[in-house]
């Protein structure tokens, strides 16, 4: 854009002369300059001077047909006069200011008569240019007055309107201001007025098309666009623009009037001119979408004008210094689009794309024309050179006046004669001109500015390919590290992309900079990328024979396989296998050994690739254990490694295996090696072939052990260090895991391939030691119960060890752990761990329990003594259930065999066992009521559905409660006491008796239940009465089970519910004999007392029954006095024999509407056929018992 | 005429390209092929810009090269379908006609049990129904 001149690039400003006074002028001049729209002003001393401005731009009108006088000429020689525009910005004046002191004009009549002149000479000089006049009459002091005459004569003189002759005051400030305003109002309407006028004059003739050459209405339209310009009216200057635009686009088949190849730069000058006016006014008012749809067609209207075959560089010239033009433009003005600008894009009314609107478009396209440029420029030139031709003169070849035509300057005597060019005058010339540009550079330039604008814009492909071919620029220049550095990073993205066919041309580049720049490492590390590229045979061979080919060749197999030749003749300093071909600088010698290093994101590792698995997980110390070692290779060819070293973290397990077909080589390293040594018959890698490889390993040291590397060795001087990676967690090959290929697992059992590690974790060794946990059944709740713990030594001696203890709950209740369980809260603890007892001497146990660190509820850590080999310790843990629950012991013992903790391994033995907590005793109880008695109590009147009513007890009565006892283990038990004990020391409100204290030790075998009764008379009447808590003591029998148990005596204890005591109004009691005889009448009567101070009136009824013979009355109402006793007596003959139910008595309680019968078991009796004949004895009420508690 | 249509996976790899020139220019089709995927970047991450083209499969002209026009296509898998054409006059029609027919002859190719997702088509079946599809593109306007 800088190649313009300063008229095309900034808007037109107004011109104006000032004449006279030249004392004001630089005021006048700064004033002007700064009013908006500015004026530019000619500062003119003397009137004298105003004639050579004016004659000088007539003179230059003189030499060809001036447009201004001439409008009929036909044959213009040319389309636009270079100079015209600068003419009209710098030196034609729209307004010419005459400045006459006040002194001179009403001064006496010599110096009138000079004002007279001057200002008429000056209205003769500019009447035929139609340029306006002002007069200035400037004040010569502050008091100076110029008389009224004077002023009017002047006007007259002048011809000029009354407001176009201002008085200029300039020793007055507020005047002074004043009329600097009005001389800008003035001068400013004047030079509109001008343009107007002058722009007015032309477009009559445009419009009236009285010419008959394109080239005038060209130059008429470009001219009235000036003017408007200059007027500001931009949408009249774009329209006679774009007019001029389109009538030079039609030139280009009619006009003859150059030589061809001049014709059409002419107009393509031309265009180019009007183009960028057109441009800059559309990015000047915002219309960025109208200014890019203009380039378009612009480009695209002039694109296939390419010009005769000799000049086709010029074409490519002038297209790029469009791109160019553009591209800057747009850069400039980008800054004025508002930032949300948002065309509608790539739709069919709008198709105008993204990158379109970015210089960086137009930068790269530029590069692109450019590079066309030097390609027809250099074919040119090589013509021309083999022509012969000699540069006839193109020094003396310079533009001439019009715009885009070139002349030879001839001298002849004192004056210069533009002589016309022929086309081949030209072509040289221009060829000459051409080869003065180093054209590289400039589109070096251009491709960065691409390069880093979409950068920018994120957008990274278009920039890839800006800075391949900016790479392309700096390669064919011999920059090798500019290219490689920018190569580089284009690979980097067509690597993560996946597109082959463009690395591959780019790492051709990269892999001929390297040669070129004689750096080994990366050739042959480039080399072995592009041959382990998954190019197939089938992939575009045929397509791949441009010239745009790098310096790799077409991507095909065949390439590949030759490069891999190359690189292998290399490494194996093999000459004939090499590729002699500048390869000189390329030597891998002793001095200089090769070492490749291929890590996990290398794209190398396509080329090698190492997994190794181990077989186990988990190996142990000194026990070998397989590893499997896989390779693969997608280089082209068969690559035979000389010899492979494996190693690991732990260096004594680093071993080589070395390929016996080529022993000689790997001999030479023989000796430097590790202990180690393999040997396989063939190493040999077949592409995309697993090359697998089992060996065993043996590590001493627990711990991790890892493989770190796989070092191939190929050739003598070469090697390749490949990072081992796992199966399992092996990423894909970047490339290749698009293609579609037969994928095969690394290790021949798949299932390793899907877990085998690279790292194996080595067992510490075995431990030699015995743990034995040792329980007896199940544990007893409320007991001590004892766990035998043996360490018993087989082989190592402990140094010093300790016993971790854990009790965990089996149901996952979760650890009780001193962690869980606050120390407070001790009832949580169901299951606790109370100590750890030795079983040893008591002296020795005093040592030893010093040591014991820890013992808390769940867990417990206990030091064990120095013990040597085949010697034992032992000790018992104490844990007591609070409650009946599984629960699991763990023991862990770890032990040093050693003094020195540090060398020597710790070893841990684990054992855990599952310890049942059971209640031994459960205890049950039962109220009873004395046998064929029944008092009736009220709160049993009301039907209770609810099972956890308390019992109620007659006040009083004595009542019968059996307390029983059943042994739920399964060892036998010994009972010692069972008694009701007292919760409080309340005075007891009841007595208590029972039948007689045991039993000096009573067993109880498994599943038995002990009895015993006591007697209950409450004295007292409550709603609840606490009768106290059962306490039974007892242990596991030791006679029958030689158990490490209990010593004390257990004391289990079981709450007696609270009971009801109440009043009983009524008592009911049966009385029969114990027994009947068949035949032998019996008295049977029902007794009902009556306990209240009131008349209770009862109904009763007497069932009938067929075994019995009855005598009394069946029912009635009978009225009971207080504290009296009615008996309904009958007289029973059994009429049967055996058990027999007695006729069943109902009474009624009518005051309390209880109803009562006996219970079957109450009314039943035994009728024995005859007399029987008991043995008497006195222990009748122990029978009787007993035929209760079934 | 179109001289190159492509396939475009998840990670911008290429699925599938091919060019139907004579001349031996398909690296620098690759190239625009590449870097046309820019531009679908641009669309896909601002679809404010894209307005009405909201939810659309067919995404345009992507961008102008001197001689060729590169329009795009994403299906909901976000596979991209390039084509480059060195029509100058193109009707939207014909370009979402030919991604249609396309993108029917994309989904019958993947569908085949063994082709394995993410990986290169190479179904010569494929092929050969891309290049009729190339053949008729235009076609239907005419007619």
């Amino acid at each position: 854009m800088e190649d313009y001149a300063e008229e095309l690039r900034s808007p037109p400003v107004s011109l104006i002369a000032l004449v006279g006074c030249s004392e004001h002028h630089h005021m006048l001049s700064t004033y002007l300059h700064s009013e908006q729209p500015p004026i530019n002003t000619l500062a003119l001393p003397d009137f004298s001077k105003i004639s050579l401005l004016l004659s000088d731009s007539h003179r230059n009108n003189n030499k060809s047909s001036s447009p201004t006088t001439d409008p009929l000429s036909s044959s213009s020689s040319g389309i636009l006069k270079k100079d015209w525009f600068l003419k009209h910005r710098t030196r034609v004046p729209a307004v010419v200011a005459a400045l006459f002191s006040s002194d001179h004009i009403s001064g006496d009549p010599a110096q009138w008569l000079q004002v007279c002149t001057d200002l008429e000479n000056l209205k003769n000089e500019i009447r035929s240019k139609n340029i306006k006049l002002a007069v200035v009459g400037v004040q010569s002091s502050s008091s100076a007055e110029i008389s009224e005459d004077r002023m009017i004569a002047l006007r007259k003189r002048a011809e000029v309107d009354s407001k176009f002759l201002v008085i200029f005051n300039p020793y007055d400030d507020s005047q002074l201001q004043q009329s600097l305003s009005r001389l800008g109002t003035v001068f400013a309407e004047l030079a509109t007025t001008y343009y107007r006028d002058e722009g007015r004059r032309i477009k009559t003739r445009v419009e009236k098309k009285n010419f008959n050459s394109p080239e005038l209405h060209v130059r008429y339209c470009f001219k009235v666009a000036v003017y408007a310009e200059f007027r500001r009216d931009w949408a009249e200057a774009l329209r006679f623009y774009e007019d001029a635009y389109h009538t030079l686009r039609e030139m280009v088949g009619t006009t003859n009037r150059l030589p061809a190849i001049q014709r059409l730069v002419e107009i393509k000058a031309v265009a180019e001119q009007l183009y960028f006016k057109i441009s800059t006014l559309l990015l000047h008012g915002a219309k960025v979408v109208e200014a890019v749809t203009w380039f378009r067609q612009h480009y695209v209207s002039y694109r296939r004008l390419v010009g005769a075959p000799e000049a086709t560089f010029l074409h490519w010239e002038w297209m790029s210094k469009q791109f160019l033009v553009f591209a800057e433009l747009l850069e400039t003005s980008s800054k004025a689009f508002p930032s949300n600008f948002n065309p509608l894009l790539g739709t069919g009314e709008r198709p105008l794309t993204e990158w379109e609107f970015q210089p960086a478009y137009y930068y790269q396209l530029a590069a692109h024309y450019l590079k066309e440029k030097r390609k027809y420029l250099e074919l040119a030139v090589s013509i021309s050179e083999t022509d012969g031709e000699i540069d006839n003169g193109a020094e003396s070849v310079t533009p001439s006046i019009y715009v885009g035509q070139f002349a030879r300057l001839l001298e002849q005597g004192d004056t210069y004669v533009m002589q016309p060019l022929s086309d081949e005058e030209y072509t040289s010339y221009a060829i000459s001109e051409g080869k003065r540009y180093q054209d590289s550079f400039e589109i070096i330039v251009l491709l960065k500015k691409s390069y880093e604008s979409y950068n920018s814009l994120k957008a990274l492909r278009m920039a890839s390919l800006c800075g391949f071919q900016m790479a392309r620029e700096h390669f064919a220049m011999g920059d090798f590290n500019n290219a490689k550095q920018l190569l580089d990073g284009v690979a980097s993205l067509y690597r993560q992309e996946g597109w082959v066919t463009l690395l591959w041309d780019v790492l051709g580049y990269l892999q001929d900079c390297s040669r070129k720049s004689g750096t080994v490492k990366e050739f042959i590390e480039y080399s072995l990328e592009m041959a382990a590229l998954p190019i197939s045979s089938d992939t575009e061979v045929h397509s791949f024979r441009s010239k745009d080919v790098g310096p790799a060749g077409p991507a095909s197999l065949s390439q590949r396989e030759i490069i891999h030749n190359e690189v292998f003749g290399l490494v194996s300093g093999d000459a004939s296998r090499a590729i002699a071909e500048n390869n000189d600088d390329l030597k891998i010698t002793g001095d200089s050994p090769l070492r490749l290093e291929i890590d996990l994101v290398s794209p190398l590792r396509s080329a090698l690739l190492a997994t190794v698995a181990f077989h186990e997980q988990i190996i142990k110390p000194g026990v070998p254990a397989l590893i499997t070692l896989s390779l693969l290779s997608h280089l082209p060819l068969t690559v035979n490694i000389d010899q492979l070293q494996i190693q690991f973290n732990q260096s004594e397990c680093n071993f080589t295996i070395i390929n016996s077909e080529r022993t000689e080589s790997a001999r030479m390293t023989n000796d430097q090696q590790g202990p180690r040594v393999e040997s396989a018959p063939s190493l040999a890698l077949v592409t995309n072939k697993w090359l697998r490889l089992t060996y065993a390993v043996m590590s001493e040291q627990s711990g991790k052990l890892e493989c770190i590397y796989v070092a191939a060795k190929m050739g003598p001087h070469f090697t390749i260090c490949c990072r081992a990676e796992s199966p399992a967690s092996m990423d894909e090959l970047p490339l290749w895991k698009f293609e579609d290929r037969v994928e095969t697992f690394p290790t021949r059992d798949p299932a390793l391939a899907f877990s085998g590690q690279k790292a194996s974790q080595v067992e510490e060794p075995d431990p030699q030691v015995d743990l034995i946990l040792d329980s007896a059944g199940p544990a007893l709740v409320g007991e001590s119960f004892m766990v035998p713990v043996t360490v018993a030594s087989k082989g190592h001696a402990i140094f010093s060890g300790e016993l971790k203890i854990n009790l965990v709950d089996v149901r996952g209740g979760g650890l009780f752990s001193p962690r869980e369980a606050e120390p407070s809260s001790m009832e949580n603890h169901h299951v606790e761990l109370l100590g750890v007892i030795g079983l040893d001497e008591e002296d020795e146990s005093q040592v030893w329990a010093d040591k014991i660190t820890k013992i808390q509820q769940s867990f417990g850590l206990v030091s064990v003594p120095k013990l040597g080999n085949a010697e034992s310790w032992s000790c018992n843990l104490e844990i007591k259930w609070h409650r009946p629950k599984p629960v699991m012991l763990f023991v862990s013992l770890g032990y040093f065999t050693d003094s020195n903790e540090l060398t020597s391994p710790k070893v841990h033995v684990h054992k855990s066992l599952q310890i049942e907590g059971k209640n031994a005793i459960q205890i049950s109880h039962i109220f009873m009521l004395p046998f064929r008695q029944d008092p009736l109590l009220l709160s049993t009147i009301k039907p209770s559905s609810d099972a956890g009513e308390p019992a109620s007890l007659p006040l009083n009565g004595s009542s019968l409660l059996i307390i029983s006892a059943k042994n739920c283990s399964e060892v036998p038990l010994q009972l010692q006491s069972i008694s009701v004990e007292d919760d409080d020391d309340n005075e007891r409100q009841f007595t208590l008796q029972h039948s007689g204290d045991l039993l000096g030790s009573a067993q109880l075998m498994p599943g038995e239940e002990f009895r015993k009764v006591f007697t209950v008379v409450p004295e007292l009447k409550a709603s609840k009465l606490k009768l106290g808590t059962v306490s039974l003591r007892w242990k596991r029998n030791l006679e029958t089970n030689n158990h490490p148990s209990t010593v004390g005596w257990i004391l289990t204890k079981h709450e007696l519910p609270e009971i009801i005591v109440e009043i009983s109004p009524l008592v009911v009691n049966l009385e029969s004999p114990p027994y009947a005889i068949l035949g032998e009448p019996f008295k049977y009567q029902v007794k009902i007392r009556n306990h209240t101070q009131l008349l209770q009136e009862v109904k009763f009824s007497l069932a009938d029954s067929q075994s019995f013979l009855l005598s009394g009355s069946h029912s009635d109402t009978i009225f009971i006095l207080p504290k009296s006793e009615h008996i309904l007596s009958y007289k029973i003959v059994p009429l049967t024999s055996g058990l027999q139910q007695l006729p069943r008595v109902t009474v009624t309680s009518q005051r309390y509407l209880a109803e009562f019968q006996p219970s079957l078991a109450a009314s039943s009796i035994f009728v024995f056929p005859c007399e029987p004949h008991f043995k008497k004895s006195d222990n009748g009420d122990k029978r009787k018992e007993s035929v209760m508690a079934e | 005429m179109i001289v190159c249509v492509a396939v475009v996976g998840h990670q911008n790899n290429p699925l599938y390209i091919q060019s139907f020139t004579e001349a031996d220019d398909a690296l620098k089709l690759h190239h625009i092929v590449h870097c046309s995927l820019d531009v679908v970047d641009e669309r896909v991450n601002n679809p404010k810009k894209s307005g009405p083209m909201l939810n659309e499969t067919f995404l345009g002209l992507l961008y102008p090269t001197e001689n060729y026009k590169v329009y795009g296509y994403l299906t909901n898998t976000k596979v991209k379908f390039i084509l480059v054409t060195t029509d100058l006059d193109v009707k939207d029609a014909d370009v979402r006609n030919f991604f249609r027919r396309f993108h029917a002859a994309y989904v019958d190719a993947v569908s085949n049990p063994f082709h394995v997702p993410g990986k290169k088509i190479t179904s010569r079946t494929f092929a050969d129904r891309v290049s009729s599809i190339v053949k008729s593109f235009g076609l239907s306007s005419t007619v």
